[in-house]
């Protein structure tokens, strides 16, 4: 590439962001399906 | 308790790890004192890497699928670790000589692709072990490292398209790597999308253990085959370069991301466990000893 | 047969709009047309071709028959490679009328043509085996195809673009060896894999 690519921080803070981000959901839906999970384990095992 | 063993030893093997791929090139840099304990640079790498990789594999084999304990302690660990990479490569780190700032989305990017590729890679393994075993440990784990690494692949195709904007001017370069990460997350996409539709959980396991060896198997040959198509249009600049002294925040991301992957798949497995006994259950099987 | 011989004709008409009436555009993408044609109509045959084994459970009839599944599966994968090899060839006619992209060199064509579609029907006949049995397997088998023969559908595309266009390099070479190495890999896989899959 001819130059320095100057600027770009929004592209950084986009790309950090967004990993953030998609992680974080990542691990709550994570959280959310284990606890409905044992939830449905729990009732089956009392019938 | 004998069950605990697997977990010391792992947790000793990726401290082992940090120590000698993190906290050594930091205590160097920022405080100046020596604690190498007299090892070369080349040996330390080694060590940290394997001993990195070993406990992770470790974490994921001994996992019982019962206890959510370890898994949210190494997210824990992984998230700190995150938070330290971060903290350097954004702040600490000075701008790249051509790149800029740009180069700062590298420190994020690069740990990404190495442990999206981790994650499928154990996939492929849990699917070969399957076959042999028979084990539904092993398919509620390879269900969990396909969507961990789904995940991380949609997250490595993003990160890699929001990189070539500012360097490139495009959105999509058709690079060989991004080209192949593309790929393989639509043919992962896939062996989801194909566990969604089977209900039989034998033949959902098979199936998808064998359309994992085919679609893992394919991986080099696509990554290959976009290499030679792309050769003509353009030889691109290395974007993995990066200089030496911003090591740091590299390492530190790697195994902040390597940690939470593998808490996540241990997680992610723990659901697909619980979900197998309850499709498993109506006729009193014992767990793990079906088929 | 005869319907997706049509089927892949109209999508090669289709194509053209897409481009515009620019003969010398459509020239270059001939290969490119040709091929996604194959690939769509390749989903109509596969998945069609355990429809008579899924009637009356008559592939467990086949498996309790003191064979191997592997002739099972590789008479399966000839079959619908020679398919598609003939419905390739039967394609090309129409690709040289509507975007001009005549060659002379016919013999090389369709041997290219024969090894994109073994390519195509080694892990097209192991994945339809598995999509045969389940519901929603007309956009199954595309998911989990397509992603999957990307080099070779990307080899054969160059190798038939090369042919059409002319090759001053030499590099047809390179494309036809990834194109046999594609095709032995997962002729010998899924060969492997395909006992595992039907098995009950």
């Amino acid at each position: 590439m001819n130059g320095v690519v100057t600027g770009g921080w929004n592209f950084v803070i986009a790309a950090y962001g967004i990993t953030v981000a998609v992680l974080a959901i990542y691990g709550l839906t994570l959280i959310t399906r284990l606890r409905e999970e044992k939830r449905h384990d729990a009732e089956s095992d009392r019938y | 308790m004998p069950r605990r063993y697997p977990y010391v030893i792992s947790s000793a093997l990726l401290a082992v790890a940090i120590y000698f791929g993190l906290a050594v090139t930091y205590v160097d840099q920022y405080l100046h004192a020596d604690i190498s304990l007299g090892l070369p640079v080349a040996a330390r790498t080694l060590i940290a890497v394997l001993s990195g990789l070993i406990g992770a594999a470790i974490y994921l084999a001994a996992d019982d699928l019962k206890s959510p304990r370890c898994a949210n302690r190494l997210i824990f660990t992984g998230v700190i670790l995150m938070l330290i990479g971060t903290w350097f490569g954004l702040f600490v780190a000075p701008p790249e000589e051509f790149m800029g700032d740009v180069q700062r989305i590298m420190y994020v990017h690069v740990p990404t692709a190495w442990n999206g590729l981790l994650a499928l890679t154990v996939a492929f393994v849990c699917a070969i072990v399957f076959l042999f075993k028979g084990d539904w440990k092993w398919d509620a784990r390879m269900e969990a490292s396909i969507e961990v690494g789904v995940v991380l692949a949609f997250l490595l195709c993003v990160q890699g398209a929001i990189w070539a904007k500012p360097t490139w001017g495009v959105w999509w370069d058709w690079d060989p790597r991004l080209t192949t990460t593309a790929v393989l997350l639509f043919a992962f996409l896939g062996i989801l999308a194909l566990r969604k539709f089977v209900d039989d959980p034998m033949k959902r396991a098979i199936w998808s253990s064998v359309a994992t060896i085919i679609a893992y198997v394919d991986v080099p040959i696509v990554y290959f085959s976009v290499r030679w198509w792309n050769s003509l249009h353009q030889l691109q600049s290395n974007p993995n370069t990066v200089s030496k002294p911003f090591w740091i925040p590299l390492r530190a991301n790697a195994f902040g991301i390597l940690f939470v992957m593998v808490g996540f798949i241990m997680l992610r497995a723990r659901i697909a466990s619980l979900r197998l006994e309850t499709e498993i259950a109506p006729p009193p099987l014992e767990f793990g000893e079906a088929v | 047969m005869m319907a997706v011989f049509v089927f892949g004709a109209a999508a090669l008409l289709l194509f053209s709009f897409a481009v515009g009436p620019v003969a010398e555009l459509l020239r270059q993408f001939s290969a490119g047309f040709l091929w996604l044609g194959l690939l769509l109509s390749s989903t109509l045959t596969l998945a069609e071709s355990y429809h008579a084994e899924m009637e009356n459970r008559a592939l467990e009839g086949l498996l309790l028959l003191p064979s191997d599944p592997r002739a099972l599966y590789y008479g399966k994968a000839i079959a619908n490679w020679l398919q598609l090899w003939i419905l390739g060839v039967a394609l090309t006619p129409v690709m040289v009328i509507l975007y001009d992209a005549g060659t002379t060199r016919i013999f090389a064509l369709v041997a290219v043509i024969g090894l994109g579609t073994a390519g195509l029907s080694a892990p097209g006949t192991l994945y339809a085996a598995m999509t045969a049995q389940v519901r929603s397997k007309q956009t199954l088998l595309p998911l989990l195809l397509f992603p999957l023969i990307v080099p070779a559908l990307l080899a054969s595309v160059k190798a038939t673009s090369l042919i059409v266009l002319g090759d001053p390099m030499g590099e047809i070479k390179s494309w036809l060896t990834l194109l046999v190495a594609f095709d032995a890999i997962y002729w010998s896989l899924c060969g492997l894999l395909f006992g595992r899959v039907v098995e009950e």
